[in-house]
């Protein structure tokens, strides 16, 4: 029995019921299979969005609409241009419903993707409600009473005129969709979208263009709600505006996020609960209270809160306990792999990077007052300074993420002032974080490689269809190798978020020098560390500096950075009071005063 | 493990699934009991409970299912009825686009489909399908046109339309536009609002611009009141007139002293006491009204209960034809079922008299209509 | 268009939009404290309104029994709680959830002498708003309570499900029809040939007192402090020993207050239905979403415009009003999404 409750075999079987379903069951259960797989795919474009990306939507269900009357008003339109003769068929209607999504969601994407928290779900609901509104009023769609004899599907000349012949279209779309969607999720395209949920900041800095990112699952959601909308309008053979208002769209986030919106199983029991358990009140609770009243959607609403109290991250992860982690096919063949191509390291003593009088202003407030450093290759520079003295300020102007007030900053002979941090990221300068930003839920492996992300090129319609296997490949080797570097080799497989806070910041250490980077820039990586793993990390960046390396050091443990540091910069009140090397600056009479005054 | 699961999934889909009632006659009945129809729906399915139980001696089971006013909802519960319970025919549904939809079902399943919406699209029988279909409430046009002929016998020659959005508001309005159009009566102004709206100045200040002699309102149930008071708020002196969707005392009691002297057509149900007593309808009216209110409570009673309660005298009239041809729950019983409805003639029911024939699958004439009035806080018949 | 139709639009855009700015103070407030965003804050609309409508009709409202079904659940989750705190908890919490309904319901009754049906109006009220308000806290307490510390989502989508659930029992108590309710003043005034209401004025200004209100509330009041506090920071409020359960009943009580005082405000200008709730919080929401969830001030302003922007767009498109509505708000999402440049947040 335990081999049987392996992934595989499970997935097997659940694959042979699909397809023998329905021989067995009644023709009604067919009917509800269908719903379910309608509801699933537009639900599993919410997982992408909502669950992965973490860009909420309750605009869903107009995109459903965009497909359905597209097909509808192609298929039973009277009097269409001839140059459209050639769509007017279902299969013209797939297309333009296709099209037609694809460039509306493009545009709505543009402008509400870049709408910051709440503003997003806003903004679905506001252009989810428009098309409602706009489907209802236009007359060529049949206003609001709706468009009726649209024809069914015929595949090579057989005709679907059954539920059961929709049955094996509609799973066979949906089956496509989440093998797809899960081949996206496990490749580095699909870590770039993951990424998104651990902040733009994060993101950007290994160099994922979040704004394309957002933009792509949006589309592809979009695309699974249109297809889903295809397959409903040749099911119902009439489209008319209310399954597509903003109440319908409500209830696709609710299916995921009951599912589980974090997974893309999940899609699929979400789905499958909601429309079973709406039929099952419809039939248990008349006869519980008689016929008086309509008690389905209190009973409905009442249970609904009382499965999120129980599982808040939706059934899928309470029924995947019984069932073993999947590890990728990859992992096993980790050391077959060639490893990535190098960037040519700048010979030592090059001057790396060089801050020329750099202001960063606040309102009123001077967090950087025309501050100067430089790093040269092979050299570890560390930033020190009390609470508040502006080094995380001077970190964000370095990287791209504030662009500085005034003043210059240089990297590797270029002005980088104003550039992008993706772009900062793309030259060789790779970071850690003061506050931790790993994805919690994602491997160690996985965190790491995304720091790799900038040495893949294969985009998201490759990865769907898993043809950058070789890649692929290569960066988790890549990954696996920097793991292995910062002594995490035992903890390859293990959840980032598992890890303990110090060991934590060791897996930033490794994704960043994942990008190959030439310049390193450490936010007090040393925090929270044993004494043991301070020696390993000093250990680790001396190695470091021998290869070539620069680091740009920001530390709080004096004796971490007096015995590693070639030279150290002191700041306070956004000032650089002191530089040299670290034995001068100890007995620097601003410094004893700067550090003597904050204790006191 | 695995197996296990499965196992109580199925369990748990079979359990989804109570077992349908295999007895007798089985009509399946979907209404929109709640969403925004739930006005209409409700007092439709408070119908069905009052229905005789048998017909022709068999048993007859109502298995009445709720779609929500949505149209998905409606065509799923029509598979439903028809692939889980075998009813022998559909009533339904409250709303037109969910009827319209449905009619594909039925037509497939070869199970005739009584509507109690509006639209005469429902019973257009250049759809071959329509076959199957019939229904009891009248069509739009033939009240749009007792609206427009009072108007245009009360001189009135300008006339400003507000409606809901959505398919009621729609249907009327093409209907009324038409028949406006072919008896010289100008539009001056086509607002819309929604049902769930809390103002309509705007669309009431744009009306009054216009200066129409008249304002027809085409909205169901207390909904409609909401501009008729925004214009008398305004000072608007002109005639007012309803449809026939208001016709329930929930709307006199919101509209108040605002909807005195406001004319809407209905179906003579909605008046049954102060109808002749020659009028055949009387009788079946009142013995209607009668019933409803020994249920619900006295001025209880919707003209939309009505049109449920003449899909079940239809029924009471064809099912005893079609038994003679087949057993209830056989194809051939539907078949019967059809032609006996197609071939009813001069059916007494409380909206009117119903003669069905091959091109008309309503069956209504103008005694199914009266004007009516609003006069003291109450509907007075007026033709 | 003339000066005449523009003024009456724009007095019309404020009345609406001075019940939408009150709604999407009472989301602001709820958001900022308990960060779920409270769709079921248009039923507190609705409720209050009908549950008005049902006593001066002579019914008894069924809120009323859904007062006493929380009270039962509440009393039943919170007894073992309770009794190991000592017997005057205990007491206190069956006085609150269990007497208190009872009370409630003996007045609808005729306790006092008189049904509720032939009290002044301003006891009406009162009794209405006694019989809905306390839904608030009742309401957090089962439903978000137990998931406070939740991520946002979850909590909207718990948010969504009550308010499914309300819905459907404001169909079940009200039924499907509306109500309306007499005016608090049949008084109207001629003002450059403005006709203006009473009853307009009494909503304008009971919102405009109501936002003063809040001010001062949250700026000079040791409970007003506490729930900033919360809203500022959860663990930190938490630290200084102010309760979060605490904040959150607080924070629904008031939106419940606010919810159902609104109601009683527009049921005299336009009918109200069991689902009303929905829209007009929506279009609160739309207010409280352009003032960031956190400003009252930009709220109360959003929603004014919101409510503007209907009355002009009814006019002059009327079938395409909530298109323009929701189209013309996507623009100035993008500005204030641009303009409020905010830290990153993380869940």
């Amino acid at each position: 029995m335990r081999s049987l409750l392996a992934p595989g075999p499970i997935l097997g079987v659940f694959l042979v019921l699909l397809v023998l379903g329905p021989q067995f069951l009644p023709e009604f259960h067919i009917t509800l299979l269908n719903y379910i797989g309608l509801y699933a795919l537009v639900a599993l474009g919410l997982v992408l969005l909502t669950g992965v990306g973490g860009l909420t939507s309750f605009g869903q269900a107009a995109f459903v609409g965009l497909g359905a009357y597209a097909t509808a008003w192609l298929t039973t339109a009277t009097n269409l241009p001839a140059w459209m003769g050639l769509l007017a068929n279902p299969w013209g209607g797939l297309v333009a419903g296709m099209v037609v999504t694809a460039l509306v969601a493009l545009l709505l994407g543009l402008l509400t993707l870049r709408l910051s928290g709440h503003y997003l779900p806003l903004g679905t609901i506001a252009w989810g409600i428009s098309l409602y509104f706009l489907f209802g009023n236009l007359e060529f769609l049949g206003g609001h009473t709706g468009i009726s004899g649209i024809p069914s599907l015929s595949l090579a000349g057989f005709e679907l005129r059954d539920g059961r012949h929709y049955y094996y279209l509609i799973w066979l779309v949906l089956l496509m969709a989440v093998w797809l969607t899960r081949n996206l999720l496990d490749s580095r395209a699909g870590r770039s979208i993951r990424a998104l949920k651990g902040g733009v900041v994060m993101a950007e800095a290994m160099g994922v263009d979040t704004g394309r990112a957002k933009l792509v699952i949006f589309v592809l959601a979009a695309l699974f709600a249109c297809l889903s909308g295809w397959l409903y309008a040749h099911l119902q053979r009439f489209v008319n505006p209310t399954p597509f208002g903003l109440h319908i769209g409500i209830e696709y986030l609710f299916m995921a996020v009951i599912g589980g919106a974090a997974h893309v199983w999940g899609a699929l029991v979400g789905a499958a609960v909601i429309t079973i358990l709406k039929q099952w009140l419809q039939d248990l609770l008349p006869q519980l209270f008689g016929a008086t009243g309509n008690f389905e959607v209190i009973a409905f609403g009442l249970l609904m809160i009382v499965v999120l109290h129980r599982a808040r991250d939706g059934l899928w992860p309470w029924l995947a306990r019984w069932v073993p982690e999947q590890k990728s096919a990859l992992a096993g063949r980790l050391r077959e792999a060639e490893p990535l191509p190098r960037r040519a390291v700048p010979s030592g003593g090059t001057r790396l990077l060089e801050v020329k009088d750099a202001v960063k202003q606040f309102g009123g407030l001077l967090a950087n007052d025309r501050m100067n450093l430089a790093v040269s290759a092979g050299e570890i520079l560390a930033l020190i300074g009390p609470n508040g003295a502006g080094k995380s300020t001077l970190f964000n102007l370095i990287t791209g993420v504030d662009p500085p007030t005034s003043g210059e900053v240089h990297f590797l002979g270029e002005a980088v002032a104003g550039l992008n941090s993706r772009t900062i990221a793309r030259m060789g300068m790779s970071r850690t974080f003061q506050h931790v930003r790993l994805l919690a839920g994602m491997t160690v492996l996985e965190n790491v490689a995304l720091g790799a992300h900038m040495r893949g090129r294969h985009g998201v319609p490759v990865a769907m269809l898993h043809l950058e296997r070789g890649e692929e490949l290569r960066l988790l080797a890549e990954a696996a190798r920097q793991c292995e570097r910062v002594g995490l080799g035992m903890h390859l497989d293990d959840a980032a978020g598992s890890l303990p806070l110090g060991k934590q910041r060791i897996v930033e250490i490794a994704r960043a020098l994942a990008a190959d980077p030439c310049l390193l820039l450490l936010d007090e990586p040393a925090a929270g560390l044993r004494f043991l793993e301070k020696q390993a990390l000093a250990e680790l960046l001396k190695q470091l500096r021998a290869e070539g390396m620069g680091v740009l050091l920001v530390e709080h443990d004096m004796e971490f950075v007096m015995d590693l540091a070639d030279r150290v910069v002191v700041m306070e009140f956004g000032k650089k009071i002191a530089e040299g090397l670290p034995h001068e600056v100890q007995i620097d009479p601003a410094v004893i005063e700067a550090y003597l005054g904050g204790v006191e | 493990m695995n197996l296990k699961l499965k196992s109580l999934l199925a369990v748990a889909i079979t359990a989804a699934f109570a077992a349908p009632v295999l007895a007798d006659i089985n009509v399946g009945v979907v209404v929109s009991a709640t969403g925004p129809a739930a006005s209409l729906g409700i007092p439709e399915k408070n119908t069905f409970a009052l229905m005789p139980t048998t017909i022709g001696g068999e048993k007859v089971n109502f298995l009445i299912l709720d779609d929500a006013s949505d149209t998905t909802t409606a065509v799923k519960n029509t598979r439903k009825l028809l692939t889980e319970d075998k009813v022998d025919v559909i009533v339904g549904s409250t709303i037109t686009p969910n009827s319209l939809a449905m009619i594909d079902i039925a037509a497939e399943a070869e199970t005739p489909m009584i509507s109690m919406a509006a639209s005469s699209r429902i019973v257009d029988t250049a759809n071959p399908k329509v076959k199957w279909v019939f229904k009891t409430p009248q069509n739009d046009i033939q009240m749009s046109t007792a609206i427009v002929e009072h108007m245009t016998s009360a001189g009135v020659k300008t006339v400003a339309f507000i409606g809901f959005a959505d398919a009621y508001g729609e249907g009327w309005f093409n209907e009324f536009s038409k028949i406006a159009e072919a008896r010289k009566l100008q539009i001056v102004a086509n607002e819309r609002y929604n049902r769930a709206d809390t103002s309509v100045t705007g669309q009431v200040l744009k009306m009054m611009a216009a200066k129409p002699d008249a304002v027809l309102i085409a909205g169901s149930g207390t909904p409609a009141a909401l501009p008729q008071k925004a214009l008398k708020e305004k000072g608007y002196k002109g005639a007012f007139y309803q449809t026939h969707g208001v016709a329930n005392k929930d709307f006199l009691r919101v509209c108040g002293k605002d909807c005195e002297g406001t004319f809407l057509p209905a179906g003579p149900v909605l008046i049954a006491a102060q109808l002749p007593a020659d009028n055949p309808i009387k009788k079946v009216a009142l013995d209607y009204v009668g019933k409803y209110e020994a249920a619900h409570g006295k001025g209880s009673t919707s003209t939309f209960g009505a049109h449920a309660w003449d899909a079940g005298l239809l029924l009471a009239n064809a099912v005893p034809v079609a038994l003679k041809k087949g057993k209830p729950g056989s194809k051939e019983f539907k078949l019967a079922l059809r032609d006996a409805l197609e071939g009813l003639k001069n059916i007494t029911v409380s909206h009117g008299i119903v003669n069905m024939s091959a091109q008309d699958h309503l069956g209504f004439d103008q005694r199914a209509r009266v004007m009516v009035k609003v006069e003291n806080g109450d509907w007075k018949l007026i033709q | 268009m003339d000066l005449q139709i523009a003024l009456l639009l724009g007095q019309d855009g404020i009345v609406n939009g001075a019940i939408y700015a009150l709604l999407s103070l009472a989301l602001v407030l709820v958001f900022a404290v308990t960060r779920v965003i409270f769709i079921p804050q248009g039923e507190f609309v609705a409720y209050g309104a009908l549950t008005l409508a049902s006593l001066q009709a002579g019914q008894a409202p069924g809120t009323l029994w859904l007062l006493l079904g929380l009270g039962v659940a509440v009393t039943a989750i919170d007894a073992p709680h309770a009794w190991r705190q000592g017997s005057r908890q205990l007491a206190g919490l069956v006085a609150r959830q269990l007497v208190y309904p009872l009370v409630m319901i003996g007045l609808v009754f005729g306790a006092a002498g008189a049904a509720p049906k032939d009290w002044p109006l301003l006891l009406q009220v009162l009794l209405a708003l006694a019989v809905v308000v306390p839904l608030g806290p009742q309401l957090y307490r089962v439903a978000f309570q137990p998931i406070a510390e939740a991520p946002v989502l979850i909590l909207l989508i718990v948010a969504v499900a009550l308010h499914l659930a309300l819905v459907g029992l404001g169909l079940l108590f009200f039924g499907a029809e509306g109500s309306r309710t007499p005016a608090f003043s049949e008084a109207a005034f001629e003002v450059g040939g403005l006709t203006i209401t009473g009853q307009s004025l009494w909503v304008v200004g009971a919102s405009a007192v109501l936002i003063v209100a809040l001010y001062i509330f949250f700026g000079r009041s040791l409970y007003g402090k506490a729930l900033r506090a919360t809203a500022i920071n959860r663990s930190g409020a938490r630290l200084m020993g102010i309760s979060t359960t605490l904040a959150g009943k607080l924070t629904f009580l008031l939106a419940a207050a606010i919810g159902a005082l609104s109601g009683i405000l527009i049921a005299p200008i336009t009918t109200i239905y069991y689902d009303t709730g929905f829209l007009v919080g929506l279009k609160g929401f739309v207010g409280a979403i352009i003032g960031g969830l956190v400003s009252y001030p930009v709220a109360a302003a959003g929603a004014l415009l919101v409510g503007l922007l209907e009355s002009f767009s009814s006019f002059y498109a009327s079938a395409f009003k909530e298109v323009i509505v929701f189209t013309l708000i996507i623009p100035v999402l993008v500005w204030r999404s641009l303009t409020s440049r905010h830290v990153e947040e993380e869940e």
